[in-house]
């Protein structure tokens, strides 16, 4: 739990450095608005029940339209760009094999109200900051497009079941399947050329001149274009060593309209965070017209991949000194024990009156730095026991205090 | 600095000597092994290491192996989010519906009641029978589903079929094919950003030496 906590709050800092702040909304909505443009994966993922006038509600699977709806209801009038940030629990329901948990810890960013490099820049850069800010190294982000594919396969005119199997094969990055696909449904040979470069080249600047070099594709071209921009501004923030063009990247996601994104490091097996731009998902809860773009983190991802890079997670929020203070009388001991809390040390009273090796095995289980015996008699000295080092000494309080304050810096 | 890259193989089965063989004319000899599931190759950029095929997709999905090997009828089953990166040409197989020879069910329309299906894959099964409008009980085995008609256990089975000959053996027949399966090369998500490049250079050496 303290390792999850750590991480947020750390998460909390940088959010709110750039300026973000923090809404919390209820994890039941209207099934209805929760579904809007989410995608049938998520959709079938809701754990959905009925309100008692048969409405139908569910629990959110993820923020971005909890925090839509927050604004479209009870924010409208505040001055744009509206930056938020959410650490909140979500819900999902999964049939795979493997046996996910049903709830879990996601922290994120909405910045609402401006669309634009600048705006998408900005986003990307703190999703980059925030997790670097954890610890973590050589965090790497991967960028599309979510129109991309459709624009760039258009003229192929695949029926949508086709187009579905089309992009699964795009997905899964199978070269060869790829080609033979395309050549059953006679693509061009110039648009085959295409799609095999888009699916090769990592860099944006050079998914926006394989576009170029070809006539046609206008939408497609403004796209590309689009993340090129986006890339320039990311140099700026000194980033440009870290940013990857993927043509298959989606996030699954129908609300998506503009650049998608991915954070992940090269020792875990899983992206650990990712978002992008989605400017209808306003106008569909409320045809209020705002553009918006945002990312969400995994919690329990971003500490596992903190522990397959062996960070020294156990030395980050562990240096604070316990000390668990006995005595016969409680009146001494409560005493005792507020005069620590004073200081900033965490203290608790023995509850059972216990004294001698049964009180120091107990401080040693409950990992206390210290143990103090205090007398009855308020003249006589504390017996302070260090745990860690079996040496026992006599003090007075403000010796103790000292002493521990001392060991703590 | 990055680390090794890890190759899942399947320790047993049919698909084994094959990869083992193709690994070795695509540069990657397997070298003695160091403990029983790990080895080094003859190429220091790849690590080996053998398990269950059934298990190679998890493995590839959570990152514990970066690449692998395994049957794409295992994949689906799984439900395994890895890329499949290639088709390597051998190990061809169909998941297929089999009933006794002396059944009246000769396709899957002929399925009225609620009937019994024994099965290595519930997940593709359960699948199929419900995108044909079907009702079947689903019962898992671990191997010899052959067995279960004769025994009574189940009317239905749903395995991998080669050849025919197995169900032919035992007294089956088939009746509809679930999924065509061969050996992929799959690879992890994240693993395939980290290696692309030695990625896609070994799969252009399996493509060229595919059996």
């Amino acid at each position: 739990m303290k390792y999850q906590r750590y991480i947020e709050e750390k998460l909390r800092e940088s959010f709110t450095l750039w300026g973000y702040e923090e809404v919390r909304s209820p994890a039941i909505e209207y099934l209805e608005t929760l579904s809007t443009d989410l995608g049938s994966e998520l959709a079938q993922s809701m754990f959905k029940f009925q309100d008692f006038d048969g409405r139908m509600l569910a629990l959110r699977p993820e923020m971005t339209t909890p925090v839509a709806r927050m604004i479209t209801t009870r924010m409208f009038s505040t001055p744009e760009p509206i930056r938020l940030f959410y650490i909140s629990n979500v819900f999902r329901y999964s049939r795979s094999y493997v046996e996910r948990g049903r709830e879990f810890w996601q922290a994120g960013v909405e910045l609402i109200g401006r669309d634009g490099d600048r705006a998408d820049g900005e986003v990307i850069s703190l999703l980059a900051s925030s997790l670097k800010g954890l610890g973590l190294n050589e965090v790497r982000l991967d960028l599309g497009h979510a129109g991309l594919f459709k624009e760039v396969q258009k003229s192929a005119r695949l029926d949508p079941e086709k187009e579905r199997v089309f992009r699964t094969l795009i997905g899964r990055r199978d070269q060869l399947e790829l080609q033979k696909f395309m050549s059953k449904n006679d693509f061009p040979s110039d648009l085959k050329k295409l799609i095999l470069e888009l699916c090769e080249v990592r860099k944006l600047r050079e998914a926006a001149s394989a576009l170029d070099r070809r006539s046609g594709f206008r939408k497609a071209k403004r796209f590309t274009k689009a993340l090129s921009a986006v890339a320039d501004v990311l140099s700026d923030y000194h980033l440009e060593d870290k940013v990857y063009f993927d043509f298959s990247l989606t996030r699954r996601i129908e609300y998506y309209t503009g650049i998608v994104f991915e954070a992940s490091v090269p020792e875990f097996g899983f992206s650990i965070g990712g978002g992008g731009r989605y400017d209808d998902l306003l106008w569909k809860l409320s045809e209020i017209r705002t553009p918006a773009v945002g990312f969400a983190i995994e919690i329990e991802k971003c500490l596992q991949a903190l522990q397959s890079q062996r960070s020294k997670l156990s030395t980050l929020p562990d240096d604070i000194v316990r000390v668990l203070v006995s005595s016969t009388s409680n009146e001494r001991a409560v005493e005792t024990v507020s005069l620590l809390r004073e200081s900033g040390v965490v203290a608790m009273a023995d509850l059972v009156d216990r004294t001698g090796k049964k009180l120091i095995e107990c401080g040693k289980l409950a990992r206390m730095n210290y143990v103090v015996i205090v007398e009855s008699d308020a003249k006589k000295p504390l017996v302070i026991y260090d745990v860690r080092s079996g040496l026992k000494k006599r003090l007075s309080v403000k010796s103790l205090l000292r002493e521990v304050c001392r060991s703590r810096d | 600095m990055k680390g090794k890259i890890r190759i899942a193989v399947p320790n047993k089965g049919r698909l084994k000597q094959p990869i083992i063989d193709i690994l070795r004319r695509s540069g990657v000899k397997i070298l003695q092994r160091e403990r029983v599931y790990d080895c080094e190759t003859s190429n220091s950029r790849f690590r080996v290491s053998f398990m269950r095929a059934f298990d190679i997709p998890l493995y590839v999905q959570y990152g514990a192996a970066d690449v692998g090997f395994t049957g794409h009828d295992i994949i689906v089953e799984r439900d395994a989010d890895v890329l499949e990166l290639l088709d390597v040409g051998f190990g061809r197989c169909n998941l297929v519906v089999a009933v006794p020879k002396n059944s009246r069910i000769r396709t899957i329309e002929d399925i009225t009641e609620v009937p019994r299906v024994a099965t290595e894959y519930p997940n593709t099964s359960r699948k199929f029978f419900a995108s044909k409008g079907k009702q079947v009980e689903i019962l898992t085995v671990r191997g010899a589903t052959e067995l279960a008609p004769m025994l009574g256990l189940a009317e239905i089975i749903v395995d991998v079929s080669t050849t025919g000959e197995t169900l032919a053996k035992n007294n089956l027949r088939q009746v509809a094919v679930v999924l065509e399966s061969s050996c992929r090369f799959v690879c992890n998500k994240i693993a395939y950003r980290t290696f692309e490049r030695e990625v896609r250079e070994l799969i252009d050496r399996l493509k060229a030496r595919e059996g």
